[in-house]
């Protein structure tokens, strides 16, 4: 066999070149002839396979970069900076991916600008529509030093350090024009940020010296917002949505199991990626991590589980029915076997049972974002849907485009802690 | 300003689907290849479409001991506050003070979230198309600027559809099933329906018997929203307060080590 050297492409790169090219070759012909000659989607089940997998959990798969280089940065989880890098440049991916694949959804997608002249603020798509579009430009602003890094522009990473924190302010500021269109909100916002960054600049507050800190809280803020209105979305469907799911609390549930999925995304992708590069494993770290996991799936049990007893829907628990089944398994795989792995003293020490509980956390959220977007929804339409297998197949494709760029990124840019020098401008 | 609406009375419709075919003709619709027996019964074509937005329904329903046909309409219901119009975020979809929900196709960006958000199941994709948009009844809001009135209305030969105003309407309905309790069935559809609607239906038999959708939410369906979208401000201040306090308040040591470090030229 001949010596492959760590990190290169082998079949596995084969295969997922194969299947991306095919997924493009796919949404090409979509685009040419239409929605209707690619999926199954009718009059009565307009969205599919496609909001549920690639848009509501592809944006929760992305979530680790506001929780791993947000929350924990922000609450003091300075250890953590070594995961900082990889998750920031995950969900950047991830976001630029289901820009792509909403764009495959949008049937008039080259008119997706509208929503940024055409403003019509009730609309929990608009409020979607907006919080990504300005935090992509949040995460590609963070991921920019990356950038300088590696091409040694020290002068623009230092222009990037006093300019960011202001771009900031600004997109929060827009955002708050265009959600609120009220005079009030828009200054006491516009304030509470400006307040803030004076006080960093007259030394008042302290100035992180890694990443403003301002940039950590812009992706905080974008994150909760759309995270939680991705829920808001189906909030508007009480007639469609099965008992189970439809909860005042639905996006309060989106948000929770986002947070956690960022964390499982993180412990899921180090641990890959250490054995695809050849590194050592950040155990202690992700051990950590998986702490912080156990409690949000601690929380997210605890909410859904008042919210079912309060709601009266104990009864529907234990029916027959594919709902009730996929309901089990998401709450089963995704949130009862490794909340019982993580607690596991013995466990959580081996980076495989780790491994396999933030897999299950994955695929439980997978499973609920499905269930809430085709599985949960009866339109009383004549033609039940279900995806086409075309449907699957670029879906598949965009995955694995995903992943080959992932791959490529972290070849040719800093993105791992051991691979900085520690002399270079951070 | 006066709330135009339109009263379906399915006890006066003799399902001559006059009003399905101008509907037809005015809005400009091509001809469906149909297939006799291909809906129920004699219904044809089988479903609304991008090409049909007004269709007679035919429904064998069976009264004491005989099954007698009940002719029902299905229409956009033209909600007082429209689910879709609520969900659309480019603001293609508009709710007019005068009744109609009017469509602009121009702004459409093909999300669908209207199809999803609208509890009658009413508006129609043109998913066969590269370049699709949405399509549905617009209470014939060209003719209403004319000062005509919609085309179904206009072609119906027993008074089954009549036009008017929203509140003389719902008189009339009241009238309609007081002087005659025994042939109604007590219930207009689309008085509480989704908040109500500018489409009210009266019929013989119960309209579930008729295929309409009976379990629909009594409030608009924005209210189930409204909530969380109003709270968006009060989130992002919050979030900043929150934020900004726990970070000043745990980087102090930092701060006061930085200042031992170079001290500030004022001191």
């Amino acid at each position: 066999m001949v010596a492959e050297r760590k990190g290169a492409f082998g079949i596995g790169g084969a295969i997922l070149f194969v299947l991306a090219g095919l997924g493009i070759a796919l949404a090409l012909y979509r685009f040419a002839t239409g929605l209707g000659s690619v999926t199954n989607l009718n009059q009565g089940y307009p969205w599919g396979l496609w909001i549920g997998f690639d848009i509501l959990a592809g944006i929760a798969l992305a979530a680790g970069g506001f929780v791993v280089g947000g929350l924990m940065h922000m609450f003091g989880g300075e250890k953590y900076e070594p995961l900082v890098r990889p998750t920031i440049l995950t969900a950047l991916l991830g976001y630029l991916l289901f820009i792509v694949a909403l764009l495959v959804d949008l049937g008039r997608p080259w008119t997706i600008w509208h929503m940024i002249i055409m403003w019509h603020h009730e609309s929990p798509m608009f409020e979607v529509g907006w919080c990504v579009m300005l935090y992509t430009t949040i995460l590609l602003v963070e991921f920019l030093p990356v950038v300088f890094e590696r091409f040694h522009m020290t002068r623009l990473h230092k222009l990037w350090k006093y300019s960011a924190p202001w771009i900031a302010i600004a997109l929060l500021t827009l955002f708050a024009v265009a959600l609120t269109q009220s005079v009030a909100w828009v200054i006491v916002i516009a304030a509470v940020l400006i307040l803030f960054q004076l006080s960093v600049e007259v030394g008042a507050i302290y100035r992180d010296p890694k990443i403003p800190t301002l940039l950590l809280m812009a992706a905080i803020i974008f994150s909760t917002l759309h995270q939680s209105s991705l829920g808001t979305l189906f909030l508007m469907v009480p007639h469609k949505l099965h008992v189970i799911w439809y909860s005042p609390l639905l996006p309060v549930f989106f948000l929770v199991s986002a947070v956690a999925t960022g964390l499982a995304m993180t412990i899921f992708e180090s641990i890959l990626s250490a054995r695809f590069f050849g590194r050592k494993v950040e155990t202690d770290l992700l051990r950590g991590v998986g702490r912080f996991l156990s409690w949000a799936i601690i929380c997210y049990l605890g909410l859904r589980g008042v919210d079912l007893i309060v709601r009266g829907v104990g009864s529907e628990l234990l029916v027959r029915t594919p709902q009730c089944a996929a309901f089990w398994v998401e709450i089963v795989v995704g949130s009862l076997i490794p909340l019982a792995i993580l607690l596991t003293p013995e466990l959580v020490k081996s980076a495989t049972w780790l491994f396999s509980a933030s897999v299950m956390v994955v695929v439980g959220l997978i499973v609920n974002r499905l269930n809430v977007a085709w599985v949960g929804i009866s339109s009383r339409y004549e033609v039940a849907y279900y995806p086409h297998w075309m449907e699957i197949a670029i879906t598949v494709g965009l995955v694995s485009a995903g992943v080959l760029v992932f791959v490529l990124v972290c070849r040719y840019f800093p993105i791992f802690s051991e691979e900085r020098s520690p002399t270079g401008a951070r | 300003m006066a709330v135009h609406a339109l009263l379906i009375d399915t006890v006066r419709c003799t399902g001559c689907r006059g009003c399905q075919v101008a509907c037809k003709q005015w809005n400009k619709r091509a001809a469906e290849k149909t297939e006799f027996f291909g809906g129920p019964g004699y219904q044809n074509p089988a479903d609304l479409s991008k090409d049909t937005w007004c269709l007679v329904t035919y429904n064998e329903v069976q009264i004491g001991d005989r099954f007698e046909w009940v002719f029902g309409k299905k229409q956009c219901m033209h909600c007082q506050i429209p689910g879709c119009a609520s969900a659309c975020p480019v603001g293609a979809l508009e709710k007019l003070d005068s009744g109609p929900v009017i469509y602009h196709k121009d702004k459409c960006i093909g999300c669908r979230y209207c199809m999803l958000a609208c509890p009658f199941v009413v508006p129609r994709f043109e998913y066969d198309s590269w370049n699709p948009y949405i399509t549905k009844c617009t209470m014939c809001y060209d003719r209403l600027q004319m000062g005509e009135i919609p085309a179904c209305a206009k072609a119906c030969p027993t008074g089954s559809v009549t036009f008017g105003e929203r509140d003389a309407l719902i008189r009339e309905a009241k009238e309609r099933i007081a002087s005659n309790p025994s042939e109604y069935h007590h219930h207009i559809y689309g008085l509480e329906e989704a908040g109500g609607t500018c489409v009210l239906h009266i019929s013989n038999v119960p309209f579930e018997e008729l295929g309409y959708i009976t379990d629909v939410p009594k409030q608009p369906l924005a209210a189930r929203t409204e909530l969380a979208m109003k709270s968006i401000p009060a989130v992002m201040v919050g979030l900043a307060v929150v934020l900004g306090a726990s970070y000043r308040l745990r980087t102090r040591a930092q701060l006061r080590g930085e200042d031992a470090e170079r001290p500030s030229p004022t001191t």
